[in-house]
């Protein structure tokens, strides 16, 4: 029991493993949250799409000198809203459209960080650098995650309604489009606010995992959302003080220990696979 | 001016990158043809994702990283197909599912042993820097598909465009369809070489979807996206010399503005024409 004791107490001792404690909570929640509207919704590779988009954005922001969540966010959106467009006016399929946008937006974003002088550095952006969290970096950060969790939580009969039949949302007098772009915001912000602690790679990873784990053990929305909660903060809080033990790099920790909850999970709930739905549930 | 455009020939890795480059952007090109057609643009991002964990692993233990690669792929395919037969999770979420979590696995394995592996290689892609072992794999890899896409392209288009149809003259189609993915796999860990794991997805979907604006018919497609997928790629590492960027994302930054100029100006589907047409 001591042992245990010291193994959690001694990172905790680091000024910057508390701080990446903290962080890791919170876009945990977030993204947990986030997951489980993004399962229903059939959402994942809008979630790949938007968080590989956000690589220009950055690069753009600091050369006209704005905050790099604000060019993240609009890099992030105009994927999207781009995908919608060009799959509205030409024959060419939307997954093959968003593959297209994205990498393409990716690829700019390469070529603009390796060409201008930033101290932005690439590897932190693509795969996370919690233990290099500053208290500003958490305010930031942690206001957006507050904010989007409230937001999602608050609104989440209509989302859930939104993503399981949007049709019956909008005959039911629902602001349809307001959901839509509602929930590409909030995907956005998400997305922004776990840049700094998982990268843009992993997260996609935090945003499908705790959903996908929900989805296959619980049949209520409510459940699915207590399961994922408990299952990513569990897993970051984990992943975060194993990785300072073994000097292993913390968010890729975090998701393969999440893709282990997964796996477990399927092992034991394969029994109430049976469930219709969650739609009675709502 | 001659000389100066002619400079990057004289340099033998440059000369390499070009025409590596060049013959995996043309065998991706040729799969993306199929793969944009299906709706599985996810597939190939996924793959290009699932294979790091392998490649990984074969540089720390020395092997040839192509062996790796493919282990990696088919216990990612083979996770995919379990989870989705176990669970009424969507498609798309089994796939983004697996792919990050092999890619989780990948990155944690270099961060246990970073000296094996260089991970900016892996991630970015590594052709103006490319050992002459790893240049025999690609090339290996390349033809092969090559040939095989060259004999079989007939059959690949019947499956498909219609299974049934397929079926009823005499093709095996879950046969061609595990061809298919195999040949996948194969020139993703080509070209994991040349652009590295995240912008392969560009190279098996751009070049596909950009000719599918251009032409009805599918023999005419595959030439143009082979010839855009090689042209592309040869000009983007052939530039990397001048603008000193990563050709990677020189290649693909380059294969999506041709698509959206393909997509505004293209003579019969282009939006200006759609455009006009549709205003009467």
């Amino acid at each position: 029991m001591d042992s245990l004791l010291s193994f959690v107490a001694e990172p905790l001792a680091y000024g910057f493993m508390q701080r990446a404690l903290l962080m890791s909570v919170l876009i945990a929640v977030v993204c947990s949250i986030f997951s489980c509207f993004l399962i229903l919704k059939g959402w994942s590779l809008m979630g790949d799409a938007v968080s590989h988009a956000v690589l220009p954005g950055l690069a753009v922001a600091v050369v006209i000198g704005i905050p790099l969540a604000i060019g993240a966010l609009i890099a992030g959106l105009f994927c999207a809203v781009a995908t919608g467009y060009i799959k509205e006016n030409s024959r060419v399929k939307e997954d093959a459209v968003m593959g297209i946008m994205f990498s393409g937006m990716f690829a700019l974003g390469l070529v603009l960080l390796t060409k201008i002088e930033t101290d932005i550095h690439l590897l932190h952006v693509l795969f996370g650098s919690v233990l290099g969290i500053t208290n500003a970096d958490l305010i930031e950060a942690g206001s957006i995650a507050i904010l989007c969790s409230a937001i999602m939580l608050i609104k989440r009969k209509d989302l859930i309604l939104y993503c399981f039949d949007p049709a019956h949302a909008s005959v039911i007098g629902l602001p349809v489009r307001l959901l839509h772009f509602g929930l590409l915001i909030l995907l956005a912000l998400t997305i922004v606010s776990s840049l700094k602690a998982a990268g843009i790679v992993l997260v996609i990873a935090m945003l499908i995992a705790p959903g996908a784990i929900g989805f296959i053990l619980v049949r209520s929305f409510d459940r699915m959302l207590m399961v994922a909660l408990s299952v990513s903060v569990f897993s970051c809080i984990v992943g975060t003080i194993v990785s300072f033990h073994l000097d292993a790099a913390t968010a890729p920790l975090i998701v393969v220990i999440q893709a282990c909850f997964f796996v477990l999970a399927m092992i034991f709930g394969k029994r109430r696979d049976t469930a219709k739905g969650l739609l009675n549930a709502t | 001016m001659m000389e100066l455009a002619l400079e990057p020939f004289a340099y033998n890795y440059m000369v390499k990158a070009i025409w590596v480059s060049a013959l995996v952007g043309g065998v991706c090109a040729f799969l993306s043809a199929y793969l944009m057609l299906k709706g599985w643009s996810l597939m190939g991002d996924a793959l290009a994702h699932s294979i790091v964990p392998g490649v990984v692993l074969s540089y720390a233990l020395a092997l040839p990283f192509a062996i790796g690669a493919f282990f990696a792929g088919m216990l990612a395919a083979l996770s995919m197909a379990i989870v989705k037969q176990r669970t009424r999770l969507r498609e798309d979420a089994v796939i983004g599912l697996i792919f990050t979590a092999f890619f989780a696995a990948g990155l944690l394995m270099v961060s246990i042993n970073p000296t094996a592996v260089n991970i900016q290689a892996i991630i970015f892609g590594n052709i103006l820097a490319i050992s002459d072992q790893d240049i025999n794999q690609v090339v290996i890899i390349s033809v092969g598909c090559l040939i095989v896409l060259c004999v079989k392209w007939k059959d690949l288009m019947a499956v498909f465009f219609d299974e049934n149809h397929a079926r009823s003259i005499g093709l095996r189609v879950t046969a061609l369809k595990v061809l298919f993915f195999t040949l996948l796999s194969a020139a993703c860990v080509a070209a994991l070489q040349t652009v590295g794991a995240i912008l392969v997805i560009a190279m098996v979907v751009t070049p596909g979807a950009t000719a599918y604006l251009l032409t009805d018919k599918f023999d005419r497609l595959i030439v143009i996206a082979v010839l855009l997928g090689s042209v592309t790629s040869g000009v983007g590492a052939y530039a990397s010399f001048f603008l000193d960027a990563n050709p990677g994302g020189l290649i693909v930054t380059l294969q999506t503005l041709i698509f959206l100029s393909v997509f505004l100006f293209a003579p019969k589907y282009g939006f200006f024409k759609r455009r006009a047409a549709a205003n009467g």
